[in-house]
């Protein structure tokens, strides 16, 4: 075809490739016209210097650590040094991923690439990463500390080095193409969510079972050596066991490591190219639902929505509506379970040398303190009322209600699930402590009775003046606006150190009905407050409308 | 301002330096349905969002149904429905759940509709997937959801922004109907669209908006008698001869569209490469 860049493909695929750079660097080039990609390129020059220390750091300490263990005849020990590095190089990308937009590189088919460019932009566009950057430069350092301190090793620590990182790579690329698959499905990405959810509460675990391990009889050390055999047959494991091998002259052992680890690169190779061919052939990943014939028609009988007493048919419509919301988010249902959980893991909590835990020793404050946690969860939806609406939130200014009627609502809404938490952490405390005492179980309902209109007072108004969109069902990329989360950090501080406050008088004065009675006269201020601002609702939207709307409307 | 469906004085809308809608009079009658046009850019959306509340005017005022939009919204919101142009559909809900809310938010009582949400499901074809969540549903499958809610509480004005794109000629041929049916039930109806053979097709009165400035109103009758009575001008300003030759001929909306807009003239030009 005329203008075509002639017969040479090899020709046409660095064209495309330049294209593709020039393209990138044009996107990169033109965010930079708005304040906000200027700030963010600010803040990458930061964080790559960030790195960059880290990375030259980190490098200098491993090439030193392998020095010395080459040095006292410790070569097998390196396996300590790969697997950070391979940890690091595994699992920074993933945390990464969960909260940062990824490119689509889908959109690249629609042009006429081979498949065999299409391939290498895919490996190598990912792999220009921060990862790769300090995994490799860690890499260097390795195995400059190996060959200076044992020169004729050069040539193995050099190949098996090579091998690993390829190793990484390949594995970094595979891992993150089949992450890319399961994130492009809403169910799928709903289960990874869960999946990444119930991890980091799991974390949450680990300080006190190390804590339980130390009281235990049985040593760490013996868990160690029970894992040995398996460590030896993973990439940390194999390279470092290859470069001993060859270093003690065990060449036959030597080789066939090196050649497992091979095996494992290409393995990665085989699962990337499964992964990206896929793609190329243009899989179908739409879940959009297709329409059935009226003779598969499975119907169901449209059940009226809910009634609730002395409640107007669109409240309890929004009530419904918000709760149908809340039910079908896994992430946002744990993230409402979490105090319980904290309250678990204040139990597990060993006594350390011979004091009771926090909890364990005051379990009167195990009730408040749940409360408090409760509350501080919830400001995720108080401080972002029409986050998860979404473009959704179009209905509201042209349906025949007041916003201030929907955001009543959804305070409505906050409140029930703040109670229904209330009850629940008082029964988990019950369970796990002892049963909360009446003066304090009070005192805290008097406490919540303060925080909670102020928080729905301030929360409502920036849900409005700083909107952010929210997705319910996925995990990650859910921070509110910045100037949210500092007000509501703020706040908190503030509200927690008046109720701290209160609390320290009635105990110091052995009377905690002074506390009970402090709070709920600031509790009827903070109702009329919530009125006030309640008041200030509908103008704030309606001058506030066209921001609103555009910034939770965005794709 | 008499009792027009919709009619608008001086309607004005400004972003920054930008005059997106310039002292835009418009009159739509009861019972008609009416077509708003314009190039990509021209104002239409920022007029439909003004009508309908999503956008405040910088200047002018609007009643609908006789009543002043910006004194009395909730009772101008409670008689009209609206499409609005991102459809404004809460994704985490089913089909039946979000017409079901819509209709109560509406202030239909909950049997009235949960009964007319079963109707809709049925009439445009919706019912046979009811687990299904909104998010999950085709773009065509959106659109008529999102119609199905502007009409659950039977509007004396609807709102239409570019109601048949992306949406297959069968489901299409609902909408069609449906509307054509509401119209003779004596409702108003307001669309924009892209897809002039549709506007030409269905709608009795068009106005045409560009640069934010309305540039004709009225009948389609009235509209190619307006472009008529310009061509012997034109003709003598230099416009192509061709232009002149189809006036003897019945215009269709496209050649008067292109005529008003001044869009005409680029149809000639060619691309080096395409030949």
């Amino acid at each position: 075809m005329a203008g075509m860049s002639g017969p040479d493909s090899r020709a046409r695929e660095s064209a495309q490739f330049a294209a593709i750079a020039r393209v990138r660097w044009q996107i990169f080039i033109n965010s930079l016209r708005t304040i906000r990609g200027r700030l963010e390129a600010v803040s990458r020059v930061f964080v790559g210097l960030w790195f960059g220390i880290g990375g030259l750091g980190g490098a200098v300490a491993l090439g030193f650590a392998s020095a010395f263990f080459v040095g006292h005849g410790h070569v097998e020990w390196i396996a300590f040094l790969l697997w950070p590095v391979f940890l690091f190089w595994q699992l920074f990308p993933i945390i990464a991923t969960a909260f940062t937009e990824t490119f689509d590189s889908s959109n690249l088919l629609r042009f006429p690439l081979s498949y065999r460019s299409f391939f290498i932009v895919r490996l190598v566009y990912g792999s220009l990463d921060p990862a790769t950057a300090i995994g490799s430069l860690w890499l260097l350092g390795l195995f400059i500390g190996i060959t200076v301190a044992d020169p004729p090793l050069f040539l193995v620590a050099a190949l098996v080095l090579l091998i690993f990182g390829a190793t990484n790579v390949l594995l970094a690329r595979t891992i993150f193409a089949w992450l890319e698959r399961w994130l492009a499905q809403r169910r799928t990405r709903e289960i990874m969510g869960m999946i990444f959810f119930l991890i980091v509460i799991g974390v949450q675990f680990i300080g006190p079972l190390t804590a339980r391990f130390r009281h235990s009889h049985v040593a760490p050390t013996q868990y160690g050596q029970a894992l040995l055999p398996f460590e030896r047959l993973l990439p940390p494991g194999l390279a470092a066991a290859s470069i001993a091998q060859f270093l003690h002259g065990n060449f036959a052992y030597g080789i066939a490591t090196f050649l497992l680890l091979g095996v494992y690169a290409a393995s990665f190779f085989w699962f990337f190219h499964v992964r990206v061919l896929a793609q190329f052939r243009g899989e179908n990943l739409s879940e959009a639902a297709a329409a059935r014939p009226k003779s598969h028609a499975q119907k169901l009988p449209v059940r009226p929505g809910w009634n609730i007493p002395f409640v107007s048919g669109p409240t309890a419509a929004i009530f419904q509506k918000e709760l149908t919301y809340l039910t079908r988010s896994g992430p946002m249902l744990f993230t409402l379970l979490m105090p319980v959980v904290i309250l678990l893991i204040f139990r597990m909590t060993p006594a350390r040398n011979g004091a009771n835990s926090f909890m364990n020793g005051a379990p009167d404050f195990a009730f408040p303190i749940g409360a408090a946690y409760a509350l501080l969860m919830l400001t995720n939806l108080i401080y972002n009322n029409f986050g998860a609406d979404a473009s959704g939130v179009q209905f509201w200014f042209v349906s025949p209600a007041r916003l201030r009627e929907v955001v009543r609502a959804k305070n409505l809404v906050h409140v029930t699930i703040l109670a229904a938490e209330m009850v629940i952490i008082w029964i988990a405390v019950d369970l796990m402590f002892r049963t909360p005492s009446f003066d304090y179980t009070i005192a805290t309902v008097a406490a919540v009775l303060f925080a909670a209109p102020i928080n729905f007072a301030i929360g409502n108004l920036l849900s409005i003046s700083s909107p952010k969109k929210i997705d319910f069902g996925t995990f990650g990329r859910q921070r509110a606006a910045s100037t949210t989360a500092f007000s509501a950090l703020l706040i908190q501080a503030g509200m927690f150190g008046i109720i701290a406050l209160a609390f320290v008088i009635g105990v110091h004065l052995h009377n905690l009905w002074i506390t009970t009675g402090a709070l709920l006269v600031l509790a009827s201020f903070a109702f009329v407050g919530y009125n006030a601002a309640l008041r200030r609702i509908d103008t704030l939207a309606l001058t506030r409308r066209e921001s609103f709307i555009s910034e939770l409307s965005k794709a | 301002m008499d009792s027009a469906a919709v009619s608008t004085e001086h309607l004005t809308r400004t972003f920054g330096q930008l005059v997106a809608v310039q002292d835009v009079n418009l009159r739509v009658a009861s019972g008609q349905f009416f077509g708003f046009l314009g190039p990509n850019g021209a104002g239409k959306s920022t007029t439909i969002k003004m009508l309908t509340g999503l956008l405040a005017p910088t200047a002018g005022r609007i009643e609908i149904l006789g009543l002043d939009l910006t004194a009395n919204p909730v009772e101008v919101k409670r008689q009209i429905g609206v499409v609005p142009e991102g459809m404004g559909l809460f994704g985490r809900l089913t089909g039946a759940e979000y017409l079901n809310f819509v209709g109560r938010m509406y202030g239909l009582d909950r049997e009235t509709s949960a009964k007319r949400t079963a109707e809709l499901l049925d009439f445009m074809q919706l019912s046979s997937q009811p687990k299904t969540l909104v998010t999950d549903y085709s773009h065509g499958m959106q659109k008529k959801l999102a119609l199905a809610a502007a009409v659950i509480h039977g509007p004396k004005i609807l709102f239409l922004d570019e109601p048949f794109e992306g949406v297959d000629a069968i489901a299409s041929g609902t909408l069609k109907a449906m509307l054509q049916r509401m119209i003779s039930h004596g409702a108003t109806i307001f669309l924009t669209s892209h897809v002039l053979e549709i506007v030409e097709r269905l709608c009795s009165h068009v106005a045409i908006i560009h640069h934010g400035r309305l540039v004709a109103q009225g009948s389609l009758e009235e509209l190619r008698a307006g472009v008529e009575a310009q061509a012997p001008e034109s003709a003598a300003s230099g416009e192509p001869a061709g232009a002149a030759v189809r006036t003897a001929e019945k215009l269709t909306l496209e050649e008067i569209f292109l005529r008003v807009v001044g869009g005409a003239r680029h149809a000639d030009q060619e691309l080096s490469w395409l030949g």
